[in-house]
């Protein structure tokens, strides 16, 4: 695939996937403002999504509603972290901890993109993204130093979550050739800065961080290889939009 | 388990692969009715008060509570609740019991009028225990909101107002004042300006994006 393609590719399902599935907490949140926080930020992450399938769209691909709705899980370049289901709060703390230091960091070096309709976007939604992570920092550092029920639980999920936040730094082909265009600084030098960030959090709280190195990433998502997940999230997201395609909203 | 935060039982180890959207799984509910259990605590955070700035170098308001456990939690919450449906270029966060409030006065007067005099000694005393700043907001018109007027030095938030009638004691009417110690307003960083600054193009987040009276009145001819 183009190298521009491919990469957007991959911006966009995260935004989308993970966006629908924190959106899963609407309504079910541990307080009402959390509850309120945390659809918010969902809807902040579909808004990214369509920006991002706006940029697919001018570049000739379809139009964002059919990219979104319509294509299967093998069609769906997002990695698995962010299509597995909520869970307990715990596990969708963490992964939001995790994936939303990871965005930071990439939209703002995606703000100096050689692609200058991608970096645009990546200066307008680096401002919410700073707000995500202010809001992960915030529980991750009172719940990592809270009861020892707390402590646990975090520790618990984080520890069960990094191999497939190790997942979002899966390389595909034209890996080499985003690097060389500047289209984006890559995964691997992502990876060390996000390791260098949640670090700096983690150790203010009770909470350890394993050795990344020993872990196995849960790698496949960006190669279209998902969990069973998948699937039923697609089929339930584009339900009504199934139901008649061509309807005007 | 802590009562209402988690809605599974403990006995389910670590239910990852699980989601709450009842159209996905439906709450396991115990196969064998449970014992009488004791009534959990109610709880209850306390509350914080929430100053918001619509514009560049415009005054700081007051804007409502949020419930929260802690000021950080508070400025969170307060983001949500304030600054998502109209402009913000910043806010404040300060505990409800951390404001020092007046009595009420009339729309055309000043509390400040009212105010009872500090005896000279106790205002000296406290001078010589150090001096520190406060924050002092002023309430216009009644069903307004507070504005930040600004900062006076003082020992107590008693000789705070008195310095504050001499700084601010000009300005007519003056319904009521809240002094607050400065150091327990949060305050966001200058530097997170562009945290304020959210994506346009989210009109389907406003329920007046959705313009469908005109199918209605349609679908109703119709029918």
């Amino acid at each position: 695939m183009n190298p521009t393609l491919d990469l957007l590719y991959r911006l966009a399902d995260d935004q989308l996937i993970l966006g629908h599935r924190n959106s899963e907490w609407n309504g079910l949140g541990p307080i009402l403002e959390e509850d309120i926080a945390f659809s918010s930020m969902a809807q902040d992450k579909l808004g990214h999504s369509l920006q991002l399938y706006g940029l697919l769209h001018e570049l000739g691909e379809a139009e964002p509603d059919t990219v979104a709705f319509t294509r299967n899980a093998p069609q769906f370049h997002c990695c698995q972290l962010t299509e597995l289901p909520i869970g307990e709060y715990d596990f969708s703390l963490i992964r939001h901890f995790l994936f939303d230091h990871a965005e930071l960091l990439r939209f703002e070096a995606l703000a100096d993109s050689s692609y200058e309709p991608l970096a645009l976007v990546a200066r307008k939604v680096k401002g919410e993204l700073k707000y995500h992570v202010l809001h992960a920092n915030t529980w991750v550092k009172r719940l990592g130093t809270a009861t020892e029920e707390a402590i646990e639980r975090m520790q618990a999920a984080l520890e069960f979550t990094l191999p497939y936040a190790l997942s979002i730094f899966e390389t595909t082909e034209a890996e080499p050739e985003i690097i060389s265009s500047g289209l984006f600084i890559g995964e691997a030098e992502l990876q060390a800065r996000w390791e260098a960030s949640i670090s700096k959090v983690l150790a203010q709280t009770a909470l350890t961080l394993p050795d990344l190195r020993t872990l196995t990433p849960v790698a496949g998502g960006r190669q279209g290889q998902h969990t069973e997940h998948l699937q039923p999230l697609l089929d339930e997201m584009a339900e009504v939009f199934r139901l008649d395609p061509t309807a005007d909203w | 388990m802590t009562g209402i935060i988690y809605l599974l039982p403990s006995s389910i180890p670590f239910p990852l692969l699980f989601s709450f959207d009842p159209r996905i799984s439906r709450l396991e509910l115990p196969e064998v009715p449970s014992l009488p259990t004791d009534k959990v605590a109610l709880d209850q955070f306390p509350t914080y008060e929430v100053f918001h700035q619509r514009k560049e170098n415009a005054a700081y308001a007051y804007v409502g509570p949020v419930h929260a456990p802690e000021a950080d939690v508070a400025f969170l919450f307060a983001k949500e609740q304030f600054s998502r449906r109209f402009p913000c270029t910043g806010m404040w966060v300060v505990p409800t019991s951390a404001i020092k409030v007046t009595e009420y006065g009339d729309d055309q007067q000043s509390v400040y009028d009212r105010l009872p005099l500090l005896p000279a000694d106790e205002l000296g005393t406290a001078a010589a225990t150090g001096q520190e700043s406060y924050d002092i907001f002023h309430l216009k018109k009644r069903g307004k909101a507070h504005a930040h007027v600004g900062q006076v030095q003082a020992a107590s938030p008693e000789a705070a107002l008195q310095a504050a009638k001499a700084a601010f004691g000009d300005q007519r009417p003056v319904v009521n004042v809240w002094v607050i110690r400065s150091a327990d307003l949060l305050r966001s960083d200058d530097e997170d300006r562009d945290m304020w600054t959210t994506t346009p193009d989210k009109k389907y987040r406003e329920a007046i994006s959705y313009k469908v009276q005109d199918r209605i009145d349609r679908f109703k001819q119709e029918g």
